[in-house]
């Protein structure tokens, strides 16, 4: 007996897959350098050049330096601290006084008039009744400014009088050292009524 | 085939690389800051060490998770010159004839204010005294700082004072959130910093300068909704305790309406974790102006509040940060 007839083998086996080699298309290239064109031009215009000062929206120091306020104001740093150290306790850190105990310096009359009398008031201190942004007060402020040196003086008043919206003439070394040769050693404090006297 | 050291070679280029830019770049930018000092006007030395109390509040903040509903980060979109009068001088219709001679003869300078555009020169005193009512006011944006100079000098040519302002502007800052966008300064001294992601609620970065009054963050953290009505913020009671009175009643009692009221007899005091997280809201300040945030305060805030805690006995100009001068 004949064997079935086995149907013919195939010649070969399908070919196993293979990396081949092909050309990048010329597009693909031209895309690319587009693109790092473009990735250029972003960092350019967004990177600040990496300056660790220059925040979004600004976008190089040299653009910074254009919003820069004018400068050419008063220093205030030092008569701030020394008005926190001393005057703060009581006047409060933000001049707006504490009740029972020292009256505001925001918009009154006697931290905006005239300087001569300003500086009397912490070279001898100052009793009784005073009104001060027409309320009354009755109380006894120290010569807390007695030991200051002059310039810290005019400093801490210069303070009292540009801080917190107040807007008054600086107050000069100068003057604290006048007005203190007037006051000589005068140990009593003032009253509202010899301050009201001077101009 | 073994392509091992080159797959190796091409995760740790990639992590090394992405490592570069997060980590050791802002490191090596920032990662030495230093107090730095403000710049117009005043100089300040800017930030100031929270004190104590508020840096408790930070941990408080850190353990409530306040940072996951309010971000502490502000941001700007851009800044606009514009010049504004304090003062309108005596000879008011040669002032008003020259704010409109700038505000239409050049493309330096639009009007910042509509009320200019309806006058024309030569108009009535009475109009001019109208638009020079309520000031310091801004009248014109300019569009470079030299020609922001030149106005300002024309202006005050007529006897008026004219000031430059320089005001950042951006959604954020719209809503009242800041006075300027964030910096790394404003962090310098916490640890860790709070920056948050998510605005379930406000951004506080200012919040200090905003809501100074301490006794309002204890009723709104006590009861949200007795502040502000559409707060969805959850109460913190827990950082409340409610307590007979002995005696009289405590100084630090919050003062609470209708059924929230404890009852006679009784008070509601804020326990030492409340009042140190209130030190902490009340002591955000990001309110310098910054070489890198520059501003001009607003007219009616008289001197930077450029701190964000009391100042320090002995940190002054004295103890004064090398400048973070601008570069040449």
């Amino acid at each position: 007996m004949r064997p079935e007839p086995q149907p013919p083998l195939p010649m070969t086996a399908p070919a196993e897959p293979q990396a081949g080699r092909t050309a990048v298309p010329v597009w693909l290239i031209v895309l690319l350098f587009l693109l790092l064109y473009w990735g250029m031009v972003y960092f350019d215009q967004h990177s600040g050049w990496f300056d660790a000062q220059v925040y979004a929206p600004y976008r190089s120091a040299a653009e910074l330096a254009r919003y820069q306020p004018p400068t050419g104001g008063p220093d205030l740093s030092r008569g701030k601290v020394v008005y926190e150290n001393i005057c703060g306790l009581c006047h409060n850190n933000d001049g707006s006084g504490k009740a029972g105990q020292a009256p505001p310096f925001v918009g009154s009359e006697w931290a905006l008039g005239s300087p001569n009398r300003m500086i009397r008031i912490p070279l001898a201190g100052l009793s009784g009744p005073v009104q001060v942004n027409s309320q009354s007060w009755n109380l006894a402020m120290p010569a807390m400014g007695a030991a200051l040196p002059d310039d810290d003086l005019a400093a801490v008043l210069t303070y009292i009088r540009q801080s917190w919206g107040n807007k008054a003439s600086a107050i000069t070394p100068e003057q604290v050292k006048a007005v203190r040769a007037e006051v000589g050693n005068r140990t009593q404090p003032w009253t509202a009524d010899q301050l009201n006297a001077i101009q | 085939m073994n392509y091992g050291p080159l797959v190796f070679l091409a995760a740790f280029f990639a992590l090394a690389s992405s490592w570069c830019g997060f980590v050791l770049t802002p490191q090596l930018q920032i990662g030495r800051l230093q107090q730095t000092i403000t710049v117009g006007g005043a100089a300040m030395t800017y930030p100031q060490a929270r004190p104590g109390l508020a840096r408790q509040g930070l941990e408080v903040y850190r353990a409530n998770g306040c940072a996951y509903c309010h971000s502490q980060q502000v941001g700007q979109t851009g800044t606009v010159l514009d010049i504004a009068l304090t003062d309108a001088g005596t000879n008011q219709a040669a002032t008003v004839a020259a704010l409109l001679k700038l505000a239409e003869g050049s493309p330096d300078h639009v009007p910042a204010l509509t009320m200019l555009r309806p006058l024309q020169p030569g108009g009535s005193n009475a109009a001019s005294a109208t638009i020079l009512e309520g000031l310091p006011k801004a009248f014109l944006r300019s569009s470079t700082r030299e020609a922001a100079n030149a106005a300002i000098k024309t202006l005050n040519a007529t006897g008026a004072k004219a000031q430059l302002w320089i005001v950042p502007v951006g959604p954020d800052l719209a809503r009242g959130w800041g006075q300027r966008r964030s910096v790394a300064e404003d962090f310098l001294f916490d640890s860790p910093v709070m920056p948050g992601s998510q605005r379930v609620g406000p951004d506080l970065a200012d919040l200090g300068a905003r809501r100074p009054d301490a006794n309002w963050h204890l009723r709104h953290l006590y009861a949200p909704r007795l502040e502000d009505k559409g707060s969805i913020m959850p109460p913190y009671r827990f950082l409340f305790e409610k307590r007979k009175i002995v005696r009289q009643p405590s100084p630090e009692a919050l003062a609470l309406p209708g059924d929230l009221a404890p009852g006679d007899g009784y008070e509601i005091v804020p326990r030492p974790a409340a009042k140190a997280l209130v030190a902490y809201l009340t002591s955000l300040r990001a309110d310098a102006p910054l070489f890198d945030a520059p501003m001009t305060l607003p007219a009616s805030a008289g001197t930077p509040a450029s701190t964000n805690a009391p100042v320090v006995p002995g940190t002054t100009s004295a103890t004064a940060a090398p400048a973070n001068a601008p570069a040449k």
